[in-house]
């Protein structure tokens, strides 16, 4: 009964704090509508048109582009606009279409395309990709000035009839097929990887924050109050550790349910999802009380814990996705236990797994749980029984 | 040595006494900024992408040996390798052991589809998790196929517009004739200069700026501890003007600031991360505008709040909202939609910008624009604050 008095007394305390509701509720729920926003679905390498005048031959090209739904098209009215951002990075490559295109065509002369792209990052390759399109325009108009050369025809009538389809020419088609079973699903929602990313990075970073209160509590000699109550050192410090972990079960059961209805994320098998969430909380709980023991200034420990809950969410992939780290860094990433929450998540919402499934994932994370709780125990018996 | 100055050195000696600033202006952003760029630099090698191709040609014919060429001629651009593999069983492997991320498979007939003309289907076979180096791939093979059907559609399209249809001799002349002919278009490459930062440096400087708004905290929040402790009243009554307590603590903002920058410059410079930071003197202008506009924010912060704690938390808020709308964690916004002009309201984005400009061996004075802006924020953050607390001293 003591213990739950300590531990609801911990979750009070976070809850009265005003600017805890915006980094515990509010923040997390952004990040994922930003990071969702910006990221959901893949990132498509972006390209960025400027129209020098609206005649066929440019309008054709840039929709011709624009058709293309591996790609992110930008028109751009400006050209500077349109370097800038090629400089800046904010799109791979730029194609400028210079104003009298159909005049220079029609008179049989080449019309000539820039194409801007930066000398690192990946634009003079997809050069390639522009090029094919600007090409599937360019063939019909290369065969008309033919046509209209030899046959006195007008050009743009020539342009009409090899435009049309109806000249047999070969078809050689391409046909693009993938291999191999997909990292990221199409079936994955715009939100869904995001969710699970944030949602540990956030969980374990409320519990290691929370080691600031316990060093306050400790500080302000509440502990060796509590203690010279008919209280057991065992329960301040079951207490103590209940109070984490019911912090970040809140806190994660509030992410889940949130983003469930706000975003739809899929949280695949609600038992699974529960789990992983209990046995991670505990984790962050673990953690957040061995800082709390050891650290005595509740500054310094804010400070390490925002070094160690955001560089050991990175490690684990709560930044970019483990998988696309390579082979050495992945296993580096499995020291944390977000890697393995998250492959846990992976696993229930990429592979539709159940519990069963990801018992290897809840073993590991229940050992790491046990771990620092043995080990927090113990820190936080010697912190607060010394004089 | 003047009263606000002695307030600032007084003040100075016991923060760094104290490690927590040292915690959160160095320590904090130098381990965050090799952790995120380690990490980040094992997912992406610097947003290049590395186009390893195959080629399986089952047809063997001139044909087929032209498009190889065309691939030979892209790879020796520099664009993309190029191995060959004799049957498609051995460049599935590749791509399962990823040595290549796409091969092309060219099956018997394509040069007899050609010459005769017929539809022929060259295959485009991408691992599944590298989307655009396929669709770089396909496009290749795309032109290729363009650029053999032009001639005979310059030539259908001429014996559609000759009445009487013309004779089979006039034909051949127009065959021969497409065959010389080039393309209607010409693609020119413009190379942009590069106005964005390394992995390393993006995040060495992220960090840095990201950490500068807390660590010129611990110099505005003086003025309210002194408040909440009893001892600004003791200052009040000392033979020294109201401004010099304010700029005392202000000088001292700054003063953290400025070393934790200059630390921060000076050792991602060194091993093991080796940032690339650009024109020192831009660098010096930007570092110098940016620690201004934090002292000048953060002093709005703490002129507002009613305790120290408030102002703390008020403070963590707006720094690390401010901080992700500037995109120091990831970049914000694509092109220019409404997202990515939100960013210019945060000091962090223009912080960023600048160092960016200043990338690729600029001039200083390219860090010019953003070091005005970083400025405009300052005077006008800091000009109300100074308003505020002036205010409440008086009170």
């Amino acid at each position: 009964m003591k213990v739950l008095a300590i531990a609801m007394n911990n979750l009070r305390r976070m809850l009265r704090e005003r600017s805890n509701i915006f980094f515990v509720f509010i923040f997390p729920i952004a990040i994922i509508l930003l990071i969702g926003a910006q990221f959901g679905g893949g990132v498509e390498p972006a390209v960025g048109i400027h129209l020098g005048d609206d005649g066929r031959i440019a309008v054709e090209i840039a929709e011709e582009i624009e058709s293309d739904d591996r790609l992110d098209v930008i028109r751009y009215e400006f050209e500077e606009d349109l370097t800038t951002a090629v400089e800046r990075g904010h799109i791979q490559g730029g194609v400028f279409l210079p104003a009298g295109l159909d005049q220079v065509a029609a008179s049989g002369e080449q019309v000539e395309i820039e194409y801007v792209a930066r000398p690192d990052g990946f634009g003079a390759q997809l050069q390639q990709v522009v090029a094919a399109a600007v090409s599937r325009v360019m063939t019909p108009v290369t065969a008309a000035q033919f046509a209209s050369a030899e046959t006195g025809t007008d050009f743009f009538i020539a342009l009409d009839v090899s435009a049309s389809g109806g000249v047999p020419a070969p078809g050689l088609t391409v046909e693009t097929s993938a291999l191999g079973e997909a990292v990221f699903p199409d079936t994955l929602g715009q939100f869904d990887l995001g969710a699970a990313q944030q949602l540990v990075l956030f969980v374990f970073l409320t519990a290691l924050a929370g080691s600031a209160a316990l060093i306050l509590t400790r500080q302000l000699g509440i502990s060796h109050r509590m203690l010279s109550t008919p209280t057991s050192i065992r329960t301040i410090v079951v207490g103590e550790g209940s109070g984490r972990w019911a912090t970040g079960m809140v806190q994660g059961v509030y992410i889940m349910a949130a983003t469930f209805l706000l975003f739809r994320v899929n949280w695949g098998d609600p038992i699974g999802a529960f789990l992983i969430l209990v046995t991670f909380a505990a984790v962050g709980a673990g953690a957040g009380v061995l800082m709390g023991s050891i650290f005595k200034n509740d500054q310094q420990a804010a400070g390490v814990a925002v070094v160690l809950s955001i560089g050991l969410a990175a490690l684990g992939g709560s930044m970019i996705p483990a998988e696309l780290f390579s082979p050495t860094m992945q296993n580096v990433a499995h020291l944390t236990p977000h890697a393995w929450a998250l492959d846990g998540f992976a696993e229930l919402v990429r592979r539709g797994g159940t519990t069963a499934d990801i018992l290897p994932e809840l073993g590991v994370l229940s050992a790491y749980a046990l771990v620092l709780m043995v080990l927090s125990a113990w820190r936080l018996r010697v912190a607060i029984t010394r004089p | 040595m003047s009263a606000a100055t002695r307030i600032a050195a007084k003040d100075l000696r016991l923060r760094l006494r104290d490690r927590s600033a040292i915690i959160i202006g160095i320590v904090a952003p130098l381990s965050l900024a090799f952790i995120l760029s380690t990490v980040f630099g094992s997912a992406f090698d610097s947003n290049a992408l590395d186009l390893q191709y195959g080629m399986v040609d089952l047809d063997q014919t001139e044909t087929s040996g032209a498009f190889l060429a065309a691939l030979n001629s892209i790879e020796e651009e520099g664009i993309l390798t190029l191995t060959e593999f004799s049957a498609a069983t051995s460049a599935e492997a590749a791509i399962e052991e990823g040595e290549i991320s796409v091969y092309y498979l060219i099956e018997p007939g394509l040069e007899e589809a050609v010459l005769t003309p017929k539809d022929f289907t060259i295959a485009v076979i991408g691992d599944i998790d590298a989307p655009t180096s396929a669709q770089i791939g396909t496009s290749i093979a795309e032109q290729f196929g363009q650029g053999v059907s032009t001639g005979q559609l310059s030539v259908g399209t001429a014996a559609v517009l000759t009445s009487p249809p013309p004779a089979p001799e006039q034909i051949g002349i127009w065959v021969g004739e497409a065959a010389e002919s080039g393309q209607s278009f010409i693609m020119i490459d413009v190379s942009a200069e590069t106005r964005q930062l390394d992995q390393t440096t993006y995040f060495a400087a992220s960090m840095a700026v990201f950490f500068l708004f807390f660590t010129v905290q611990f110099g505005v929040l003086g003025l309210l501890e002194e408040e909440r402790d009893g001892t600004l009243p003791r200052l009040l009554a000392a033979p020294i003007g109201r401004t010099s307590v304010v700029s005392g603590k202000a000088i001292l903002a700054f003063a953290l600031g400025m070393i934790s920058m200059t630390v921060l410059v000076v050792a991602t410079s060194l091993p093991p991360m080796q940032a690339t930071w650009g024109a020192p003197i831009g660098v010096f202008l930007l570092v110098v505008a940016g620690v201004l506009s934090a002292v000048a924010i953060m002093g709005l912060v703490a002129s507002v709040a009613k305790t120290p704690e408030g102002a703390g938390n008020l403070g963590s808020i707006i720094a690390v909202t401010l901080g992700l709308l500037g995109g120091v964690f990831f970049p914000l916004g694509q092109g220019d939609d409404f997202l990515s002009k939100l960013t210019l309201l945060s000091p962090h984005a223009w912080f960023m910008r600048g160092m960016g400009d200043l990338a690729g061996g600029a001039e200083w004075t390219a860090a010019l624009p953003a070091t005005g802006v970083l400025l405009a924020f300052a005077l006008v953050f800091g000009s109300i604050a100074l308003i505020f607390l002036r205010r409440r001293l008086w009170q």
